[in-house]
C-alpha cells in the first residue's frame, strides 16, 4: 500500500489547499472590505458582486469567509506548533528510557494535563488575560500536548527495537545524538499524521470558543463567531449560518481525511501505533 | 492485578491532588481581590479588610489551600464570595444534570455506533459500508453546537414537536423531563456517534482478520454468525477505551451543548461563576471535571486490564 | 454480563442524584390548570438578592414594587405616585416631608409596616448600604417617627431629587426583623413574594395572600434566565415562556410577526447607550479628538445595523420621557471631513474595552468601522460582563472608549462625579446640577438643559442611542409596561386572558 494514492488522502489535501488558498489570496486580495459596515447592504441578497450576499452589519460574507480562513488557520497551526514543539520531545524522552523514573514522571504529568481539556483551559486563561485568539491558541495547544507525547512515545518505542537503533547504540552513540540523527526522522510521518488530526480537532475547539464568546474577537472574522452571530437571523436569512457552517464542516473534514489518507499512505502498519496511543 | 489496581489507585490519588494544587494556584493568579470585587468601588479600606477576614481570603495561600482542599474531601466546597451561598450543594444538583446529559450521549451514540461501524466492517468492501464510512466522516467534521442549533431549528421552531430548550426535573415531571433532554442528547451523541462508528469499524475490521474467525468461516459458518459468537467480545476491548476518552471529550461538550439549550447543567455553573468572578465557585467548578476525567481514566485503565486477558 | 449490571447501576445512580437536585417548578412545566402562571424571560440573573450591597440592574428588576416597596412609585409616564405612603407634605422651605402612611400594611413574614420602619430603612442606607448611588441620600439629614403612620423626613438642604430616588432602590422599606439574609430571603411588603430559586435558571415569585393592595392577578410568576438571545427567542416560540422582557436580537423580531399568535409592545427607557470617552488620559482627554469621535459617528446607519433601527437618538444624557429634554442630536452631524480635520490630520490607536453583551459588541463593531474612516483605529476587546468589565473599566478607568448602557434613571448625575469612569472634569457641570436641585422646578428643568447641552458641547461621550424597551409576550398577555424607566419591572398589573 505504501506510496499509493487514495481518495481519501485526495479529497482532504483538496479540502485542505482549498482553506491554505482562501487564507492566502485574503492577504492580497478580498471583493470587500470584510469589517467594513455599511448600512446601505443590510442584509444584501447574494449576487452582483457579493457572491454569498451580506450579513446585518453589510459586511460581505464571501470576504468574510476568506479572512476566515486564515483566523482558523493561525489558530491551528499556532496551537498545534505548541503541542509538536513541548509534546514530541517529551514523547521521545519518555519512549528512549521506557523503564526511567523521568518516562513515567512525564507519562503521569501528560496524563493529569489531559485532564484539563482546551475549553476548561480557555475559560480559566480567558477569566485571567481576558478572551482573544491568542488565549484560545494557547489552550487549544497546551491541551493538545499529551496526545503528541503519546503518538511520540508509542513511535519511539516501536523504533527503538530495530536494527539500526541497537547499531548505533552499539557503536556508542550518545542517546541525543541518536534521537536527533534516528530517532526524529523516523517517527516523523507519525507526527505528521497527528498533527493533522489536532489542525481538525483544533478548529472544532476555536469554533466552540469563538461561540461562547471566549475566541477570536471582533471584529476580526472567524467562522465561529460568524456562527454564533447568524443565530438571530437564522429564520429569516439562514444563509450566514449556512455558509461558516459548511466552512467549519468541510475544512475540518478536509485535515481528518488528509492525516488518514497520509497515514494510508506513508505507511498502514502506523494505524496501529493511532489506535493504541 | 491487585498490586496493579493499588499502583494505579495512587496515582489516581497523586493525580487528583496536583491537579488540586495547579487550580487553586491559577486560581489565587487571577487579578482582583474578591473582598475588593465584593464591596464595589467605594468601598473603605476597613470594611474591605474585615470582609478579608470573614472569607479567610487575609491568611497564607497555603493554610488556604490546605483550608479548601481539605473541605473537598468531605464534600464541602466552601461559600460563594459573590452569592452568600454554599458551593457545594450548587455543584452536586449541576453534576447530576450534567451527568444525565453525557450519559444520555453516550447511549445514543452508542447506539448509532455499534450497529453502524459492524456493519462497515463487515460489508467494507461494498459500497454502502464504504457510505457508512464517508458519512461519519462528515458526522464527525460537524461541530456539537452546530447540530444543536440546527437540531433546535428543526425540531422544536419547525416542527414544534419538542422544546428549544429547558430542563425540568424528573421528580416533577417525567415526561416533560425525557422530552427536555432528547434534543441534548441527540446533538452530543449524533457527533460522538460518528467517531465511535469508526473506531467499532475499526475494532471489528481487525477482529475479523484473527484466525479464529477465519476457521469459523473454513467451517462454514456465516461470518456474521462468528462474528456475534465470537467477534464482539475482542472487538470491545479498544472500543471500551475509547469510550473512556470520549465520555471525557462529552463532559466538555456538554459545556457547549447547555448553553445552546439553557441547561442549568455544570457547564453552565461554570461559565456564570467566570461571568460573576465568583472564583471558589469556578475552582470548585473545574476542580469536580478535572477529577471526573482523571476518574474515567482510571475506570478505562482499570478496565482495559480486566477485558483483556493478555494483560492480566 | 456482570459487568453490564454494573454499569446500568452506576447509571441509575447518577439518574439518581439529578432528580434529587431539582428543588422546585420551572418555567417550562405545565402548571396545575386552576392557577394562573406566567414565566417571563430575562437576560441577567441576579447573582444574589440583595441589592443594598450588590451593583447592577438585576435585582432591582426583579424585586422592587413586587417584592419590596417603597413609600412612592413611578408611572408609566415618568410622575411620582403615592405607595406605602397615602400622601406626603413638603414644607415652604422644602426642606421638610412629611410622609401619611397606610396603617394596613404588612411586611410578608407578619411583622406590621410603621415609621419605625421607614426610619431603619432609611437610616440603613447611610450605615449599610454599599453602593455607589447610595450618595443620592446624602442629603438626607435625619427621620423621624411623629407617630406609627407619620413618618418626617428632613433634609440638609432643598432637593429636586430626594422625592425621585425614594421612588428608586433606595427607597425600598424593610423590616427590622426582616435584614438577617437580604442575599436569599427578601421580606418586603409587595404583591409578591420570593416563591424559590433555582440558580442559573429562575426565580419563582407567588403571589402574596396578604398583600395590602389590589391582589395581583397571577398566583405565581417565573423569571426565567437566559444567557442567550436566541435561546431566549425559542422559548417563546415554542411555548417555554409567555414573555420576553427585554428583546435583545431586535433583528430577530419577524419571528414574532405573526398577530394571531404574539404582540410586540416598543417603548423608551432610561437607557442611554453611551460610548464613553475616558477624558482623562490621552487621546481623549483633548477635546478635540473627542469632537472628531462624535463627528465621524453616522448615528442613523449605526442604530439601523447594529439594533435593527430599533431606538431613538438622542445626543445626550437625557432619554425623552425626561422633563428637560431636548433633542441634541443636531449638535454634531455626521461629517468625517469635519472630524479628519479636527484630528489634525494625526491617526489614532485607542482601546475600546467593552462588555460582552450583543448591544456592545453589535454596536463595537460598527463605531470601529466607522472611526476607521477617519484615521481612528480602535482595538475591541470585549470583557466579560458584570465582574471584568467592572473592574477594569469601571473601577480602574483602564481604557480609551467603552460602550455600556446606562439603564439608571436620571443618571446625568454620574458626570458630575471626577472619579466615575468618565474621569470627566467640569466644574460648570456641577455646579448647574447642584443648583437644579436645590431650586424650583422650573429651575430645575431650566438648569439641566443647560446642564445636557454642556455635556453634549464638550463631548464628554458620544451618545450612540436610547435604548428600546421591546417587549414580545403570547397574545393575550394584559398589562405589559410600555415604558421602561423605572428600575423595576412592573409585575402587579400583569395577567393573561384565558
Amino acid at each position: 500500500m505504501r506510496g499509493r494514492m487514495n481518495a481519501g488522502l485526495l479529497v482532504g489535501g483538496v479540502l485542505v489547499g482549498l482553506v491554505v488558498l482562501a487564507a492566502a489570496v485574503s492577504f492580497f486580495w478580498t471583493p470587500h472590505d470584510p469589517t467594513l459596515v455599511d448600512a446601505a447592504r443590510k442584509l444584501r441578497q447574494p449576487g452582483g458582486g457579493y457572491l454569498l450576499g451580506a450579513d446585518k452589519f453589510g459586511r460581505d460574507t464571501f470576504s468574510q469567509i476568506m479572512v476566515g480562513a486564515r483566523t482558523t488557520l493561525y489558530v491551528g497551526i499556532v496551537a498545534v506548533g505548541i503541542a509538536a514543539v513541548i509534546g514530541t520531545p517529551l514523547g521521545m524522552i519518555a519512549g528512549m528510557t521506557p523503564r526511567g523514573w523521568l518516562s513515567e514522571l512525564i507519562m503521569r504529568v501528560n496524563d493529569l494535563v489531559f485532564a484539563f481539556p482546551a475549553l476548561l483551559l480557555a475559560v480559566m486563561l480567558g477569566a485571567v488575560y481576558g478572551p482573544g485568539t491568542l488565549t484560545a491558541m494557547i489552550a487549544i495547544g497546551v491541551a493538545t500536548v499529551p496526545a503528541f507525547a503519546r503518538v511520540a512515545r508509542a513511535a519511539t518505542l516501536q523504533v527503538m527495537v530495530t536494527d539500526y537503533i541497537l547499531a548505533a547504540r552499539a557503536a556508542g552513540r550518545r542517546r541525543p545524538a541518536i534521537a536527533m540523527r534516528h530517532v526524529l526522522p523516523n517517527i516523523g510521518s507519525v507526527l505528521i499524521v497527528q498533527a493533522s488530526v489536532s489542525f481538525a480537532i483544533a478548529i472544532l475547539a476555536e469554533a466552540a470558543l469563538s461561540f461562547l464568546g471566549f475566541g477570536t474577537r471582533p471584529p476580526t472574522p472567524s467562522w465561529g463567531r460568524m456562527l454564533q452571530e447568524s443565530q438571530e437571523l437564522l429564520f429569516s436569512t439562514p444563509r450566514l449560518a449556512l455558509w461558516p457552517g459548511l466552512a467549519i464542516a468541510l475544512a475540518v473534514l478536509g485535515f481528518n481525511l488528509l492525516g488518514d489518507g497520509l497515514r494510508d499512505y506513508l505507511d498502514p502498519k502506523l494505524r496501529r501505533v493511532r489506535a493504541e496511543s | 492485578m491487585t498490586l496493579y489496581l493499588v499502583k494505579r489507585l495512587a496515582v489516581l490519588v497523586a493525580s487528583t491532588a496536583v491537579a488540586g494544587v495547579a487550580v487553586f494556584a491559577f486560581m489565587a493568579l487571577l487579578p482582583g481581590d474578591p473582598a475588593e470585587v465584593a464591596l464595589g468601588v467605594n468601598a473603605t479600606p476597613d470594611a474591605v479588610a474585615a470582609l478579608r477576614k470573614q472569607f479567610g481570603t487575609d491568611r497564607p495561600p497555603v493554610v488556604q489551600f490546605f483550608d479548601w482542599f481539605g473541605g473537598l474531601l468531605h464534600g464541602d466546597f466552601g461559600t460563594s464570595y459573590v452569592t452568600s451561598s454554599p458551593i457545594g450543594p450548587q455543584i452536586s444538583d449541576r453534576l447530576g444534570v450534567t451527568a444525565v446529559l453525557v450519559l444520555g450521549g453516550m447511549l445514543v451514540a452508542l447506539v448509532i455506533a455499534v450497529p453502524l461501524g459492524t456493519f462497515a466492517a463487515v460489508h467494507h468492501r461494498n459500497p454502502l459500508g464504504a457510505a457508512i464510512s464517508a458519512l461519519s466522516q462528515v458526522g464527525i467534521a460537524i461541530p456539537a453546537f452546530l447540530a444543536g442549533i440546527l437540531l433546535v431549528f428543526v425540531f422544536a421552531v419547525q416542527a414544534q414537536a419538542l422544546p428549544s430548550g429547558g430542563y425540568v426535573p424528573i421528580v416533577e415531571d417525567p415526561a416533560q423531563w425525557l422530552l427536555s433532554l432528547l434534543l441534548p442528547w441527540l446533538s452530543l451523541g449524533l457527533v460522538q456517534g460518528a467517531v465511535l462508528t469508526r473506531y467499532v469499524r475499526s475494532a471489528v475490521l481487525d477482529v475479523m482478520r484473527e484466525d479464529y474467525l477465519r476457521t469459523a468461516r473454513a467451517k462454514g459458518r456465516g461470518s456474521t454468525g462468528a462474528l456475534w459468537r465470537h467477534g464482539l467480545r475482542n472487538a470491545s476491548i479498544p472500543v471500551v477505551t475509547v469510550l473512556g476518552l470520549q465520555l471525557a471529550t462529552l463532559l466538555i461538550g456538554a459545556v457547549v451543548v447547555e448553553r445552546v439549550f439553557v441547561i442549568p447543567g455544570l457547564g453552565d455553573l461554570l461559565l456564570n461563576g467566570v461571568a460573576g468572578r465568583d472564583l471558589l465557585l469556578v475552582q470548585g467548578v473545574v476542580m469536580v471535571l478535572v477529577a471526573a476525567v482523571l476518574l474515567i481514566n482510571f475506570v478505562v485503565d482499570v478496565a482495559y486490564r480486566v477485558l483483556d486477558p493478555r494483560l492480566r | 454480563m456482570r459487568r453490564i449490571g454494573i454499569w446500568i447501576a452506576a447509571g441509575g445512580l447518577l439518574l439518581g442524584t439529578a432528580a434529587c437536585g431539582g428543588t422546585s417548578s420551572g418555567g417550562g412545566s405545565a402548571g396545575t390548570p386552576k392557577t394562573q402562571a406566567l414565566s417571563v424571560g430575562f437576560v441577567a440573573e441576579p447573582a444574589n438578592l440583595d441589592f443594598t450591597s450588590t451593583e447592577g440592574a438585576a435585582i432591582p428588576q426583579a424585586l422592587l414594587v413586587n417584592v419590596y416597596e417603597g413609600l412612592v412609585k413611578l408611572d408609566q409616564d415618568g410622575k411620582i405616585v403615592p405607595l406605602l405612603a397615602e400622601k406626603w407634605e413638603v414644607s415652604p422651605d422644602r426642606k421638610t416631608y412629611t410622609f401619611s402612611l397606610r396603617k394596613d400594611v404588612k411586611f410578608s413574614s407578619g411583622a406590621p409596616f410603621t415609621a419605625d420602619d421607614v426610619a431603619f430603612s432609611l437610616d440603613r442606607v447611610k450605615t449599610d448600604w454599599k453602593l455607589k448611588i447610595k450618595a443620592q441620600l446624602d442629603v438626607v439629614d435625619k427621620v423621624e417617627k411623629k407617630d406609627d403612620s407619620t413618618a418626617v423626613v428632613t433634609l440638609k438642604k432643598p432637593s429636586n431629587g430626594f422625592l425621585y430616588s425614594m421612588a428608586t432602590r433606595l427607597g425600598a422599606m424593610f423590616s427590622r426583623t426582616g435584614i438577617a439574609d437580604l442575599a436569599n430571603k427578601p421580606v418586603g411588603t409587595g404583591p409578591y413574594t420570593l416563591g424559590s430559586w433555582r440558580r442559573g435558571d429562575s426565580i419563582q415569585l407567588n403571589a402574596n395572600a396578604s398583600y395590602w393592595g389590589t391582589k395581583p392577578p397571577l398566583s405565581s410568576i417565573t423569571l426565567k434566565y437566559f444567557k442567550d438571545a436566541t435561546a431566549m427567542n425559542n422559548a417563546l416560540l415554542t411555548g417555554g415562556i409567555d414573555v420576553i422582557s427585554a428583546v435583545q436580537a431586535p433583528e430577530s423580531l419577524q419571528q414574532f410577526a405573526d398577530p394571531n399568535r404574539f404582540q410586540t409592545v416598543e417603548g423608551t427607557t432610561n437607557g442611554e447607550v453611551v460610548l464613553s470617552m475616558n477624558n482623562s488620559r490621552p487621546p481623549f482627554n483633548d477635546k478635540k479628538a473627542r469632537q472628531a469621535v462624535r463627528y465621524a459617528i453616522d448615528h442613523k446607519a449605526l442604530l439601523e445595523t447594529a439594533w435593527a433601527g430599533r431606538g431613538q437618538l438622542i445626543g445626550s444624557m437625557v432619554p425623552p420621557t425626561d422633563p428637560w429634554y431636548e433633542d441634541r442630536t443636531g449638535d454634531y452631524p455626521y461629517d468625517p471631513a469635519k472630524a479628519k480635520e479636527l484630528l489634525g490630520g494625526k491617526t489614532l490607536n485607542v482601546k475600546m474595552r467593552i462588555p460582552n453583551l450583543p448591544y456592545a459588541v453589535a454596536s463595537a463593531q460598527v463605531v470601529k468601522s466607522q472611526l476607521a474612516q477617519v484615521g481612528i483605529t480602535a482595538d475591541i476587546e470585549p470583557l466579560e460582563f458584570p465582574a471584568r468589565w467592572l473592574d477594569v473599566v469601571f473601577k480602574q478607568g483602564d481604557y480609551d472608549l467603552s460602550i455600556i448602557n446606562h439603564v439608571e434613571p436620571r443618571d446625568m448625575g454620574i458626570f458630575a462625579d471626577k472619579s466615575y469612569y468618565f474621569r470627566y472634569d467640569n466644574p460648570e457641570f456641577g455646579k448647574l446640577l447642584a443648583s437644579a436641585d436645590e431650586g424650583t422646578e422650573q429651575q430645575q428643568t431650566d438648569d439641566l438643559k443647560k446642564a445636557a447641552k454642556l455635556l453634549s458641547d464638550d463631548a464628554a461621550a458620544d451618545w450612540l442611542f436610547l435604548f428600546p424597551n421591546l417587549i414580545v409576550a403570547k397574545k393575550g398577555v394584559t398589562g405589559l409596561p410600555k415604558n421602561a424607566i423605572a428600575e423595576s419591572f412592573d409585575f402587579t398589573a400583569l395577567s393573561k386572558q384565558q
